[in-house]
């Protein structure tokens, strides 16, 4: 077998997460209007403070047009099209997992996300998403016992309205852009987590989105606040079934670090991310967004990218207190027709704040991977500084890799670094280990992990692991 | 909009350019300014673009030297000084060395009727300026082995609008070097643009000293066409311009051909200067090297933005870019972007980017053997500036340029 062809083939093994779930489910009419946003809102039972919110954000929408910017090149997406609200059917809250609809817990057990007790993941507590709500939330007991809050955000809207209140929409304003405002006016559900004074998260916090209905837009909502002296890592995975259509997902997370608070932030998206030819997938528009609020608080970011047709997110940090830090690690991999326009936004306020920036973008078929980044020295950053390092491994020469880091500085005592490089997998490489009885696969395998390693460092230890068969997973068929 | 009466303060078209000229207006009086939305002119002050085409039309002028320009430099002992001019209709061709021929009638047309800007986008607006309002054009052929080094000089009339545009052809195998030099001043306002046509193996060293004062405004363009084997190095030093841009944009048609770009742009005050730089690799095994520096003092603003695309064709391809930038104020600004976009994927692309200010231990070195501080800001300012000008043709040493920009930021 030629190099050519062996790498075309591993590429592209099938996306194992198609599956759709049969499952009867209470889905709200296709379309956008005010009244839609008022149903959500009084279907999740919220208080008229949110109801306010959503509706102050829809009327902004209204007003503002899609962005084009980033040359995507995708079709007029058309919002009445789309269903804005979707939830397997149940008929009362349930008290207990063993309650839920066996068929959801086996959707998420597929998945290899398992919700019963028994085959938990072990120290690692898990809030599931499914289409537009929350199904279960593990070890919620256990983190109450320590005064953590991890639940979904419509029970924080409903048991925590004083929180909610304070914090949500003051990271990402509901008219910071056209997808964000978007999402302050439809978001369904999502993540809370409140992490109190002091206190180190006993465990892992996990969020796991799934969309199942081809014409259901997921617009989640995910807020994180950790106060003075605290610290959790968070970690997010997605997948979606496979539908020749393109499905929506517009979410918003916003995180708040105070004093000494140090949050880790860690994203596994796999959604499904069309055919070969670029049929169906998940539109992935995004904000995220960090406030490192507090003097030495930490927000940090890593991510592997993987799925969706068209991934478009810049997760940020504003870096305001003094000393904080903030940190983006991020492998990109594309595909056959995927687009990933994604990278960070380090806006330095405060005295002393340090930014690292590494991403390892990976094109592969006739995708298109760009970094695009912007580091910003205000007039107060006095002796900031930021290094940003961002690679690019293309396989093939039908993808495109291309970087665009914005450089912005207005304070003469701080100091930015960027550099960028470009390589591919080279023959003398994949020989020299091939010529080792190494395997074309395993090969190829190797140098990708090798070039991410300095992400994969950053992921938690059980992801790190999925992350790295995930990448070569993906690029089965790719490489040529 | 562009104000109406900018177009129709222009005089009739006529000449070589008419239809070059008409069609020109035709962009602008549908473009109208360029927007601010758009991303070559994001950061750009559209004010003071504004101000630069309400500076009257200049017309006409005496095509002699002018005293300023020989105050400034002595004309060249073995090279020729030309000195570009509104008015200028042709030179004498007996006046040239021989390796040197103007270029005329259907070989000038042709050329003249690539490069029209793409009327759906404003990337472009500053070349549509230039065609709409320059009335002539100064077309060399060089072949020869040993021409003797090009200068020439663009100045602008006080206060006035003036246009200038230059083509440039280098037949194979022609070794040049060419120094540019455009001198603002007053509230004057230029549009310069350069095309340079490099046949098989030719190679130009090009030298361009942008010097405004006052108020003075200048759009640069300058377009290289690369053929195999042939090599291009620019070297431009940019200092002075209340709006300054320069936008080189190289293509590399066939490949296999070398390019080196040097910037060094110097803003002091509420000045604002820009590099827009380009590279395309048209064909594989190209390379570039590239370094732009940027010293940005008191309110001034400096942006360089270096684009780089190296298509699928472009296997082996070999860029380095790296922009430096030195921010020496507080009330300063910088904006950086480089621009890589890669298919091709045997190739080596790297850039990098810094911004600070003078190095703390550079100057603690030189304090320590008892070098004041004045004086050791300036050596050091001195070597920053000397990485960039020394690989100006040789010929520039009588602009004494190492001596303006230490003057610029000496105080």
């Amino acid at each position: 077998m030629t190099t050519q062809n062996a790498l075309n083939e591993l590429v592209g093994k099938p996306y194992k997460y198609g599956f759709v779930t049969e499952i009867e489910t209470d889905k709200i009419s296709k379309g956008l209007n005010e009244d839609i946003v008022r149903l959500i809102s009084s279907k999740k039972e919220e208080p008229a403070f949110l109801l306010d919110f959503r509706l102050r954000a829809y009327k902004k929408w209204l007003q503002m047009e899609e962005p084009k910017w980033a040359d995507l090149g995708f079709p007029q997406l058309s919002y009445q099209d789309i269903v804005y609200y979707s939830a397997p059917k149940q008929n009362e809250k349930k008290q207990s997992l063993d309650e839920v609809d066996p068929k959801l817990l086996e959707t998420f057990d597929k998945l290899g996300i398992p919700l019963s007790e028994q085959k938990r993941l072990t120290n690692v507590a898990v809030d599931a998403v499914f289409d537009s709500v929350s199904i279960a939330t593990t070890y919620k007991e256990k983190l109450a016992e320590h005064g953590v809050v991890f639940c979904s955000i419509s029970e924080a809207v409903l048991q925590y309205p004083e929180l909610v209140q304070r914090y949500i929409g003051s990271v990402v304003p509901s008219n910071d852009n056209f997808f964000a405002a978007l999402n302050s006016a439809v978001f369904s559900d999502g993540s809370f987590v409140f992490i109190p004074k002091g206190v180190d998260c006993p465990m892992e916090l996990s969020s796991y989105f799934r969309i199942n209905s081809g014409d259901v837009g997921q617009f989640e909502r995910t807020l994180i606040i950790a106060e003075e002296n605290s610290s959790v890592s968070y970690l997010e995975g997605c997948t979606a079934p496979m539908f020749d259509t393109k499905t929506l997902h517009a979410a918003v997370v916003e995180i708040i670090a105070l004093d000494k608070a140090s949050v880790k932030y860690s994203t596994v998206q796999n959604w499904y991310s069309g055919d070969e030819k670029g049929v169906g997938g998940v539109y992935n528009f995004v904000t995220k967004r960090g406030h490192c609020r507090g003097y030495k608080s930490k927000i940090s970011w890593s991510q592997v990218e993987t799925g969706s047709a068209i991934t478009w997110k810049y997760p940020s940090c504003v870096l305001q207190g003094d000393d904080s830090v903030g940190e983006f690690y991020s492998v990109a991999l594309t595909n056959n027709k995927q687009k990933a326009d994604t990278g960070t936004k380090m806006i330095h306020v405060g005295k002393r704040t340090r930014s690292t920036i590494v991403s390892k973008g990976i094109s592969a078929g006739q995708s298109s991977n760009s970094y695009r980044g912007l580091v910003q020295m205000t007039k107060s950053a006095k002796d900031s500084r930021n290094y940003s390092q961002c690679d690019s491994m293309l396989i093939g020469d039908k993808a495109s890799a291309n970087t665009y880091p914005y450089i912005r500085s207005q304070q003469p005592r701080s100091s930015i670094e960027h550099e960028a490089s470009t390589c591919r997998i080279s023959e003398e490489q994949l020989f020299y280990l091939q010529s080792r009885g190494i395997g074309f696969e395993e090969a190829i395998s190797i140098m990708v992990s090798g070039f991410c390693r300095e992400v994969f460092n950053q992921l938690p230890m059980e992801f790190a692991a999925e992350a790295d068969k995930l990448l070569a997973l993906k690029l089965e068929g790719s490489v040529g | 909009m562009l104000r109406g009466d900018f177009l129709k303060s222009l005089p009739e078209p006529r000449g070589i350019l008419r239809s070059v000229q008409i069609r020109g207006r035709d962009y602008l009086e549908r473009f109208g300014l360029p927007s601010g939305k758009s991303e070559p002119w994001r950061i750009t002050d559209l004010e003071r673009l504004k101000t630069l085409l309400s500076r009257p039309f200049f017309l006409s002028r005496d095509e002699n030297e002018s005293n300023l320009i020989r105050s400034m430099a002595v004309p060249p002992s073995d090279g020729v000084r030309l000195v570009l001019s509104p008015s200028l209709q042709s030179i004498d061709d007996q006046k040239l060395p021989k390796e040197f021929r103007q270029i005329t009638g259907a070989d000038l047309e042709r050329l003249l009727s690539s490069n029209i800007p793409n009327s759906a986008s404003d990337k472009d607006w500053a070349i549509g300026l230039n065609q709409a309002t320059a009335g002539t054009v100064l077309a060399l052929r060089v072949k020869g082995c040993n021409p003797p080094p090009l200068e020439l000089v663009a100045e602008a009339q006080l206060d006035r609008f003036s246009p200038s545009r230059v083509v440039l052809v280098l037949d194979s195998n022609t070794q040049l070097d060419l120094l540019e030099v455009i001198l603002g001043k007053g509230c004057s306002a230029q549009s310069h643009f350069l095309e340079i046509h490099l046949a098989e193996g030719a190679s130009l060293n090009h030298g361009l000293i942008a010097l405004g004062g006052g108020e003075a405004g200048l759009l640069a363009n300058v377009i290289v066409h690369q053929k195999r084997d042939s090599s291009y190095s620019l070297s431009m030093i940019q200092e002075g311009w209340s709006l300054g841009r320069i936008e080189p944009d190289i293509c590399q048609g066939d490949g296999h051909a070398h390019t080196t770009l040097r910037g060094l742009q110097v803003s002091k005050g509420t000045r604002q200067v820009a590099t827009h730089s380009k590279i395309s690799f048209q064909g594989p095994e190209g390379t570039l090297d590239q370094l732009h520096k940027a010293l940005v003092a008191d309110k001034s603003h400096s942006i360089f933005n270096g684009a780089v695309e190296v298509p699928q064709i472009a296997q082996r391809t070999n860029a380095v870019q790296l922009s430096r930038n030195l921010l020496l104020s507080n009330n300063a600004r910088v904006d950086t972007k480089p621009e890589l976009e890669i298919i091709a994927d045997d190739v080596r692309c790297s850039h990098g980017a810094t911004v600070s200010e003078l190095q703390k231990e550079e100057l603690f070195y030189m304090r320590s053997r008892g070098v004041d501080t004045r004086q050791a800001t300036k050596l050091l300012l001195q070597g920053y500036f000397q990485d960039i000008l020394r690989s100006l043709p040789v010929e520039a040493e009588r602009w004494s340029v190492l001596e303006r920009l230490l003057e610029s930021v000496g105080d």
